[in-house]
């Protein structure tokens, strides 16, 4: 039996600027499972990102957000999130140091170690060998890898994904896909991803979640397509028009 | 690679013709008479100047070689420039984590950066005397302010997303101080040492022309008393050591600072 390891309750959130004030989440509750891979598709404005950046810490809101029953309201290594922005590497640290400086801030501080589990992190991605790069020196691609590496190298429990291949070329972003998913089937954390991408949605989600203005949930299944998917899967048409009509009510 | 080459090459050598030219003009003008008979005394020969260089540091003033000017001023410049970085690194870092400090501190940066140090010297006299500390005082002054506008301004400047990806890791407060906006803002802090080294640099040299310190003499008091003595070409010889030590200090220390920093992590060209 799956353990829920993300739960929200009655979760709003109001951005206020002067007299103005914007609803962009209302009253919104879900739990997610441990390992689970959650896809959250929606509209621009529905609050997907907001959502994610109540569960990692960084806005003020209302209700209640726990991870593994514990109540969370500041950012915490058990839940990394992996930027849409190619910029998320502190530019003034090589890659391998990327990697290890949130590790010491965890209290590994062997060098041996750390020097063991950015290699491992780094090859997980298959990027072993630009360790000693500069962030600068890298394509948007291989910085967004290092990225995931980072997250990965923490073993946190959840990992926060706000589309982080929407800026890439097709082909790399389908490079990127097929390595998450077969780092997502190694099972060591919980995903939850954000794209407006149906596809994309689609091909790494072992859930898709549908999400309108205020961030109401008018779709929530578990992918019935086995993986890999591909448009030549048996039920991919279905479910793309079931997703394509909860996008467009 | 080799284009860059070439366009350091050619850089070279417009400044090395650049100073030839300045220098023949300084010669033309000092053989020729140009200004009467007094001409070899206001522009002496390169010849004169390059004796008076040598003799400045060999024989000095009354038996007290250039060497210990410049040690004297090289030690109070050194004394007030890690106290001003030091305490300007301090508040500046204080101004992040408390805004009412932020709101205090910007204040008064606008007022004292427009204060020169020289218009504050007669009360910092009258207050502390005449002591090599009204020197490292006048020095911290030049250094604090402009120093402190400069991190301030770097701080601001830390894109976000540095700022959220620090914290993801759990850095917060003083730590996400020194993880972050530290080094995020480098280029910012190296301009701000730049231009507090030159401010640091002119407070230092006219606070010395204007009172020296018989127990600490440094390089402006030995400039003052050239010209007290009409040693027109020593005078010469010791601004051109002004400037070379100026050049040893951008070309030995500012420049390596940021080649191995900003340059080095892509974050300036």
């Amino acid at each position: 039996m799956n353990t829920s390891i993300l739960r929200i309750e009655n979760l709003t959130k109001i951005y206020t600027d002067q007299a103005i004030q914007n609803t962009v989440l209302e009253d919104m509750s879900f739990q997610i499972d441990e390992k689970e891979f959650l896809c959250i598709l929606g509209p621009s404005g529905c609050g997907k990102t907001t959502l994610l950046r109540c569960i990692a810490g960084f806005e003020k809101y209302s209700g209640k957000i726990s991870v593994d029953g514990v109540e969370k309201s500041f950012p915490g290594t058990d839940r990394i999130m992996v930027f849409q922005d190619f910029n998320q590497l502190f530019p003034w640290k090589t890659v391998e140091k990327n990697i290890q400086y949130p590790l010491r801030l965890t209290g590994i501080k062997d060098k041996a170690s750390l020097n063991k589990i950015s290699k491992d992190a780094l090859s997980k991605v298959k990027l072993e060998e630009y360790g000693k790069y500069y962030p600068f020196q890298l394509s948007g691609g291989m910085k967004q890898r290092i990225a995931i590496a980072k997250a990965l190298a923490l073993k946190p429990k959840i990992i926060l994904m706000d589309e982080p291949f929407a800026a890439l070329d097709a082909m790399t972003r389908r490079d990127l896909q097929n390595e998450l998913l077969r780092l997502a089937h190694e099972g060591s954390c919980t995903f939850i991803f954000i794209t407006h991408n149906i596809q994309e949605a689609i091909i790494l989600g072992k859930r898709i979640m549908v999400l309108t203005k205020r961030g109401k949930i008018v779709f929530d299944k578990k992918n019935p397509i086995e993986c890999p998917a591909t448009p030549a899967s048996p039920n991919y048409g279905l479910l793309w028009q079931q997703l394509k009509d909860a996008l467009y009510i | 690679m080799k284009q860059e080459r070439n366009e350091e090459i050619n850089s070279i050598v417009i400044k090395i013709i650049f100073v030839m030219v300045i220098v023949s003009i300084w010669e033309f003008v000092a053989k020729s008479d140009a200004f009467g008979p007094s001409s070899e005394l206001i522009f002496p020969s390169l010849e004169i100047i390059a004796k008076a260089f040598i003799n400045n540091f060999i024989k000095g003033y009354a038996g007290t070689s250039l060497w210990i000017y410049i040690s004297n001023s090289m030690l109070l410049l050194l004394e007030g420039l890690l106290l001003g970085m030091a305490l300007s690194f301090v508040l500046s870092g204080l101004s992040i984590i408390s805004k009412t400090f932020y709101a205090i501190y910007d204040l008064l940066i606008s007022v004292f950066d427009l204060l020169p140090g020289v218009a504050l010297l007669p009360v910092v006299i009258i207050i502390f005397g005449i002591k090599p500390g009204v020197i490292v005082f006048l020095v911290v002054h030049a250094v604090i302010w402009p120093m402190s506008r400069s991190l301030l301004d770097g701080f601001m400047a830390v894109p976000q997303i540095y700022i959220e990806a620090g914290m993801n890791i759990g850095l917060r407060g003083t730590s996400l101080l020194f993880g972050v906006y530290l080094p995020a803002s480098i280029s910012y802090i190296v301009s701000g040492l730049k231009v507090a080294w030159a401010r640091a640099w002119r407070g230092l040299i006219s606070a010395e022309m204007i009172f020296g310190i018989a127990s600490r003499p440094g390089i402006g008091l030995y400039i003052n008393q050239m010209r007290t003595n009409m040693k027109n070409a020593e005078m010469y010889a010791t601004l051109i050591v002004i400037v070379l030590i100026g050049v040893i200090v951008q070309y030995g220390i500012l420049s390596p600072i940021e080649k191995n920093t900003v340059k080095k992590w892509g974050m300036s060209k």
